[in-house]
């Protein structure tokens, strides 16, 4: 390659690369120095105060309480989508009229923008209005109104079918995806040598797809760890906290209270969080990558 | 194959297309059903998901002067942004794809993580760059937001368009004398359109339902983007959800319909670089 290439190659990319070290990694130094810092409403100058305010913050017990909601958003919001994503890309790949509509069909709660789908869902368990609680009635399973949202022991559950609801599309599209490049070839040899339909899925059809699967999973952890809107619109956190998680309380502390610093805090321990995902998800990627040059 | 486990087999396929279809569906319809019905009707309890005497008033209401301010920013800062990060991640997809330089690649990559970074995270310190640079509240502190969170993705999609394309055209180009920038415009470029449509599909996506810049760094009822002023109106009107419903329609009416007019090319190029890792 010559050198004028080299040159021009550097000019084709530096936008991209000024932007994202401009808005993305230097921010990220940005959050680790203002956690050292403490400003308040009252005090907007920023002021040095070393690891006051992680002290204070591991010390509260809401700290504990936004890491197990975030743990139980995360683990469930991921394994429901994923698991129901993988079952209606497995409908979605079998031959029958209608299949195309169903196809497109299938996309649009992921089209639907989050707030939106934020507000229909708030609208959906509304104790007296909303169709949640009269399909429950008129099916008999209770006998009045539940306010979904506003108790600490359902807010987290609802909000949680709320975002499985927006996001199993994505995870059927690609898994549908996924599907269509398994070996045919291989599933008629299974059906020939006797094996049932249950057996071929899972000795032929899922290893086939194993990578995507793996890929899939921490790429959905990832984006449901940093979940904000629908959250945000919902319950705002609350009730008491039962469903603040790592983003809504990063923007409740620094933009409702001004609490940088401590916000900060949080910002930080959800870096560590992701830069640990994403490792694992390099991980499994060169690994597939081998295995795939292997074979 | 035996006819009747045929049918039986096809009629289980059909019962289940139809759940499927309900679960999409219903919230759907329980929201358009809810924007037609009468302001002044009082809802039934229990909820009814037909609509009995339907309206357009919703609409009317909904559509107030600030609802056509937040649509026209959405719109403004949208566009601009599909148009922005498309052209960059183009050009920095094809220096990608086509070159051997180690640093290059390893920057690329370091670029390409970023779409997993947590935006949350780092609005702080963005929120206080921005108010230095005296830019909160603008349209560009939003653009510039925005292009930056899309741009990972938008390269990472572009580039597997370009890897299938063959090097012969742009030899063949540079035999006929075209510098690097001719190649990119007259030969990359149009080659790329399915790509290019997937992407921007994706960008506008993301970007018309952005709400988290948009909330932090909008002050004013000017500047406010689409997502942001609808979330507004829970609290300021009280919970009148048939004008709220008639909004969420309007709202995304725009990205529905442009997803189901290029919905193929689009499911195209967002699974290719999923499947192909």
């Amino acid at each position: 390659m010559s050198h004028r290439e080299r040159w021009m190659a550097w000019i084709f990319v530096a936008p991209a690369l000024l932007l994202v070290g401009a808005l993305m990694y230097y921010p990220m130094i940005g959050t680790i120095i203002e956690s050292l810092y403490s400003t308040s409403f009252i005090n907007p100058v920023p002021k040095f105060q070393g690891l006051a305010a992680y002290y204070k913050i591991l010390a509260d017990p809401i700290f504990g309480q936004v890491v197990w909601n975030s743990l139980i958003w995360t683990v469930f919001v991921v394994a429901l989508q994923n698991v129901f994503g993988l079952l209606v890309a497995l409908l979605l790949n079998q031959q029958m009229p209608g299949q195309g509509l169903m196809r497109s069909l299938v996309l649009l709660p992921w089209v639907l923008p989050g707030v939106v789908a934020a507000i229909l869902w708030r609208f959906m368990y509304d104790p007296q209005l909303g169709l949640v609680n009269s399909l429950l009635i008129s099916l008999g399973l209770i006998d009045h109104g539940t306010a979904w949202l506003a108790e600490t022991s359902t807010a987290m559950g609802s909000i949680i079918m709320a975002a499985v609801w927006k996001g199993f599309p994505f995870s059927a599209i690609v898994y549908l995806a996924a599907l269509q490049t398994v070996d045919q070839e291989q599933v008629e040899a299974a059906k020939i040598d006797g094996a049932g339909a249950t057996r071929r899925l899972f000795d032929v059809v899922l290893p086939g797809i194993k990578d995507v699967i793996a890929i899939n999973l921490l790429l959905t952890t990832i984006l449901t760890f940093n979940y904000f809107d629908i959250i945000w619109v919902m319950t705002n956190g609350g009730p008491q906290n039962a469903t603040a998680i790592f983003p809504t309380q990063i923007y409740e502390l620094g933009f409702g209270q001004f609490r940088f610093g401590e916000a900060a805090v949080y910002g930080v321990f959800s870096i560590l969080v992701l830069a640990l995902l994403i490792m694992v998800y390099f991980g499994v990627l060169s690994r597939g990558r081998h295995r795939g040059k292997a074979s | 194959m035996n006819t009747r486990s045929h049918r039986s087999r096809q009629a289980a396929l059909l019962a289940l297309n139809v759940v499927l279809a309900l679960i999409i569906l219903v919230p759907f319809f329980w929201m358009v059903s809810v924007s037609l019905k009468p302001a002044a009707e009082p809802f039934s309890i229990p909820a009814r998901l037909w609509p009995e005497n339907p309206t357009f008033d919703n609409y009317i209401t909904a559509f107030r002067p600030e609802f056509r301010t937040y649509f026209m920013n959405s719109v403004i800062v949208s566009l601009s942004t599909v148009i922005i990060t498309v052209s960059l991640a183009l050009l920095a997809a094809y220096a990608f794809t086509r070159t051997h330089v180690r640093l290059l690649i390893i920057a690329m990559t370091l670029v390409i993580v970023t779409q997993m970074f947590p935006a949350s995270a780092i609005i702080i310190p963005i929120y206080k760059m921005m108010k230095g640079a005296n830019l909160l509240n603008t349209y560009t502190s939003l653009i510039l937001a925005y292009v930056t969170v899309t741009l990972p993705v938008a390269i990472w999609m572009l580039r597997g368009f370009m890897a299938n394309l063959p090097l012969t055209l742009e030899e063949a180009a540079a035999i006929d004398g075209a510098g690097p920038f001719r190649t990119f415009f007259e030969i990359i470029v149009p080659l790329c359109r399915p790509g290019i449509v997937a992407t921007a599909v994706f960008v506008l996506i993301v970007t018309w339902q952005e709400f988290l810049f948009a909330l932090s760094f909008t002050s004013t009822k000017e500047m406010r983007t689409l997502p942001v002023g609808v979330n507004d109106f829970i609290g300021q009107y009280g919970i009148r959800y048939g004008e709220l419903m008639a909004s969420s329609v309007m709202i995304s009416m725009p990205v529905v319909a442009v997803f189901f007019f290029l919905q193929r090319q689009f499911v195209a190029g967002l699974t290719a670089g999923a499947v192909k890792g």
